[in-house]
């Protein structure tokens, strides 16, 4: 009776509300990602990114991260840690807080694609220029 | 007295036949020579124009008919009816002979030889050598020598033609290279370890037919046919020698000399040649403004053109300008009429020349009026105050020359310096000219008698007056008994500077006391790099402006910096130290955002509101030749006269000049290498006077 009057659209509705804590939260949530979904955490890894799933959505659509609330809306794709990159991709249904990678000591630890920042890698020519120029001197 | 009038008619013509192809020569020419005539280039590699006839390479070999041996053209004179066969079977087997012997000591190391390309020795052996080899021993190896930064030696690989060693001891005149031993034992070097010092050292490079002798600075550098030439004019000196510049992507790796009769014949001094690496360093490649914090700040074109400009609408008219030693024609044209525009009316040269009555207005005053060449008619010459040797090779070299061959005779007033010829020294006391020029020195018998004399007064001469004038007057006495009814030119003033002659003919005033008794509100220094004005010389608020390429002595002191080209970066005119102008070519483009240094003038004209009216080249050197129509006639000795009205003018002198002492300041070998920004910035240049000064501590070395 209520899937007839589509209640339980609203009932959705609310769970997803009340899971994103609140009105005020999802509207942000919506502002910073353009998109309200339901599903289930699945972990956290230490930059504090969340990994939801939900095995009802379509594939591709069913597990996705909601970064750290901390980078704001400057997230990238390559926030995601080695670890975690295989469960989203779905190259494995085992998540890292189900079985946890080995950790080598020669690992480091992960690094976000820097390309547009101050730490962007700049290549530079190595060779000696043609003509050297002069460089007025210091006055002291 | 009875005068006898020898009429010396020329002696009769022969007749002589190459390749069945008749030729009337002189008597006396050699087949070589002969065959040459015919339009026949007979393979040689000791042969050279230049130097005395060797004949030790045995290369000309060629048939005579009638001979039963092929004789060497390079030495055998001609007789009456010969008939020279210059590509018969007998020929061309004596050649492939020879070439078989000069190979079997040969190294096969083409493929890493530098000379690869340009060799005398891989061009002949595929003309003339034998396709295939019957030599099965061991190659001899020689030790390579070290003759000091300039000349690399691989020595491997010499075939002994004795070129460089004949060039030694005849053009140079520098008994450094020799041989030892004899046959296959047979060594060219220096006896025991030591450099060949001499100016004109790299000219044993070109000499050498194989790769020898090549050289170090460009050693490994490019293959001859990967190389851009232009033909340009150098600017080291006032001799104005003509130039290849070889370039190739943006940069210049060698300079060779270009055949000029009457300036450089086919030689080049080091400097001119080895200073090229010195056009990549310590160069201007963007203008710069002074900031606040007193420091030289990199800037755009604009920023720099309205700062200078700015202060220059400022100042009022109270502008003025020194020039330097290798600005250009059209610079200097452009620079005069901006600054004479804006009421400045102070335009220098760095070079000072003593005001002996007339100024600058009468050419002859600063020209080397003999010409270059003249030397060789002239059968005496008198250096007052100059080290040619160092301040004009080439023309030093064209003395030698002439002494060596004419019998001219050399005399110097100044310090005994070695000019690889003999000299007789009449002292360093100036009082010597008052005594020539009123007959009382012994030396003046040897002056009135000889027929074509010299007198080439030096840069030493140009800050005393009374000297000059004294000279002058001694010139014009000397003069009337000369030959030709007074047409030979007796006054000769040798020119250091590239830019001087242009620049006083073109109406600038020698030396810089001008500026210094009035200094103006802006200095615009173009190219001026001899620190003559320091900025203790002006007051605090003058704004100096430098125009040039390299960072040196002016841009330290500038307030402005514009870059500038250097001369192979640019059009230009040149007019040399016997008043002949030439025109250098570009070569390359500036560096970085430098530019020619005319249309940098002329954008200044503009924003100060005293546009130039000239837009190119052509336009601007219509004004030039307005000013001065000499600086458009290119290659052309325009000649200057007026000597009597100058002797006239030159005894009301009576400025006495400071000092008794002829001095001059190129005396050794280590003085003749940096005297320019170009030269100051280059490596092989700080090399070679390392070099030359670690030479001078070398204990087999004659000190002479």
């Amino acid at each position: 009776m209520a899937t007839y009057f589509g209640l339980d659209k609203f009932v959705k509705l609310f769970r997803i509300l009340r899971n994103h804590g609140g009105i005020r939260a999802s509207l942000y949530q919506l502002y910073r990602v353009d998109d309200l979904k339901d599903g289930v955490l699945v972990g956290e890894d230490v930059h504090g990114n969340k990994y939801y799933e939900n095995p009802n959505l379509t594939l591709g659509r069913n597990r996705w991260v909601i970064y750290s609330p901390s980078v704001g809306t400057d997230y990238d794709g390559s926030m995601i840690p080695a670890e975690w990159f295989g469960w989203m991709h779905h190259k494995t249904d085992l998540p890292p807080t189900e079985i946890a990678p080995t950790a080598y000591a020669w690992q480091s630890g992960h690094e976000e694609n820097t390309t547009g920042t101050d730490r962007a890698f700049m290549p530079y020519t190595t060779t000696k220029p043609k003509i050297e120029a002069w460089v007025p001197p210091k006055k002291l | 007295m009875v005068t006898t009038t020898t009429t010396t008619t020329a002696p009769e013509k022969i007749e002589v036949f190459i390749d069945d192809q008749p030729v009337m020569v002189e008597p006396g020419t050699t087949v070589l020579q002969a065959a040459a005539q015919a339009g026949v280039e007979i393979p040689r590699f000791c042969y050279h124009e230049r130097l005395s006839v060797a004949g030790n390479c045995r290369m000309c070999l060629v048939e005579v008919e009638k001979s039963v041996k092929p004789v060497a053209a390079c030495a055998m004179p001609v007789m009456k009816g010969w008939r020279v066969k210059t590509n018969s079977d007998m020929t061309r087997k004596a050649r492939e002979g020879v070439m078989e012997f000069l190979l079997i000591n040969h190294p096969l190391d083409c493929p890493i030889c530098d000379q690869g390309g340009e060799c005398d020795l891989q061009d002949q052996s595929m003309t003339f050598g034998t396709d295939r080899s019957r030599f099965l021993d061991q190659k001899r190896a020689v030790e390579d020598k070290n003759i000091g930064p300039l000349i690399k030696t691989i020595m491997t690989r010499c075939i002994h033609c004795t070129r460089c060693v004949r060039f030694g001891s005849e053009v140079a005149g520098v008994e450094d290279l020799g041989t030892t031993g004899r046959g296959s034992d047979m060594q060219i070097g220096t006896y025991v370890e030591k450099m060949f010092t001499s100016e004109l050292s790299g000219n044993v490079i070109d000499l050498c037919p194989v790769g020898a002798l090549t050289s170090k600075p460009y050693a490994f550098t490019a293959r001859p046919w990967e190389i851009r030439r232009t033909d340009s004019v150098d600017v080291m000196d006032a001799v104005g020698s003509n130039i290849v510049v070889n370039h190739r992507t943006g940069e210049v790796l060698r300079i060779l000399p270009k055949t000029n009769e009457e300036i450089n014949e086919e030689w080049l001094s080091d400097k001119s040649r080895f200073a090229c690496d010195g056009l990549k360093r310590q160069r201007l490649v963007q203008p710069m403004v002074k900031g606040t914090d007193g420091e030289l700040q990199p800037c755009q074109w604009e920023d720099a053109l309205v700062v200078a400009a700015k202060a220059l609408k400022a100042a009022n008219g109270s502008v003025a300008a020194i020039i330097g030693g290798l600005a250009d024609g059209e610079s200097l044209m452009a620079l005069k009429d901006m600054v004479n525009q804006l009421g400045g009316e102070d335009l220098c040269t760095e070079e000072v020349l003593a005001d002996a009555g007339t100024g600058t207005d009468l050419r002859s005053s600063y020209l080397l009026n003999t010409t270059i060449a003249g030397v060789e008619e002239a059968d005496l010459v008198v250096f007052v105050g100059t080290n040619p040797r160092f301040e004009a090779p080439l023309f030093n070299a064209r003395v030698r020359k002439a002494w060596l061959y004419n019998e001219l005779d050399a005399a110097m007033i100044g310090p005994d310096v070695n000019l690889t010829y003999d000299c007789e020294h009449l002292g360093n006391d100036s009082a010597v000219i008052g005594q020539l020029l009123d007959g009382t020195h012994p030396f003046c018998q040897r002056l009135s008698a000889a027929k074509r004399p010299m007198i080439v007064v030096g840069s030493t001469v140009y800050s005393q007056p009374d000297l000059l004038a004294q000279l002058m007057q001694l010139a014009q006495k000397v003069r009337s008994g000369c030959e030709e009814g007074g047409e030979w030119r007796v006054l000769n003033i040798l020119q250091r500077q590239a830019s001087q002659v242009a620049a006083l003919d073109l109406g600038y005033t020698p030396g810089v006391a001008a500026i210094r008794e009035n200094p103006p509100k802006v200095l615009f220094l173009l190219g001026a790099d001899e620190g003559t004005i320091s900025r203790d010389d002006l007051p605090k608020d003058t704004l100096v402006i430098y125009q040039g390429h390299h960072g040196d002595v002016g841009a330290n002191m500038a307030d402005v910096v514009l870059p500038g080209a250097a001369y192979t970066e640019k059009p230009g005119t040149y007019v040399n130290m016997e008043g002949r102008a030439q025109q250098a070519v570009q070569a390359l483009t500036p560096p970085g955002q430098a530019r020619h240094d005319w249309k940098i003038i002329r954008a200044l004209s503009e924003i100060v509101d005293v546009q130039l009216p000239y837009d190119n080249l052509k336009e601007l050197r219509t004004r030039m030749e307005q000013v001065a129509p000499n600086l458009t006639r290119y290659g052309h000795v325009e000649e200057a006269n007026y000597f009597a009205q100058a002797t006239t003018l030159a005894k009301l002198v009576s400025d006495k000049g400071t000092g008794s002492v002829i001095d001059v300041p190129q005396k050794q070998l280590a003085d003749f290498y940096m005297t320019n920004a170009i030269t100051r910035a280059s490596p092989t240049m700080a090399k070679c006077i390392v070099a030359v000064k670690k030479e001078a501590a070398n204990k087999f070395v004659d000190p002479k």
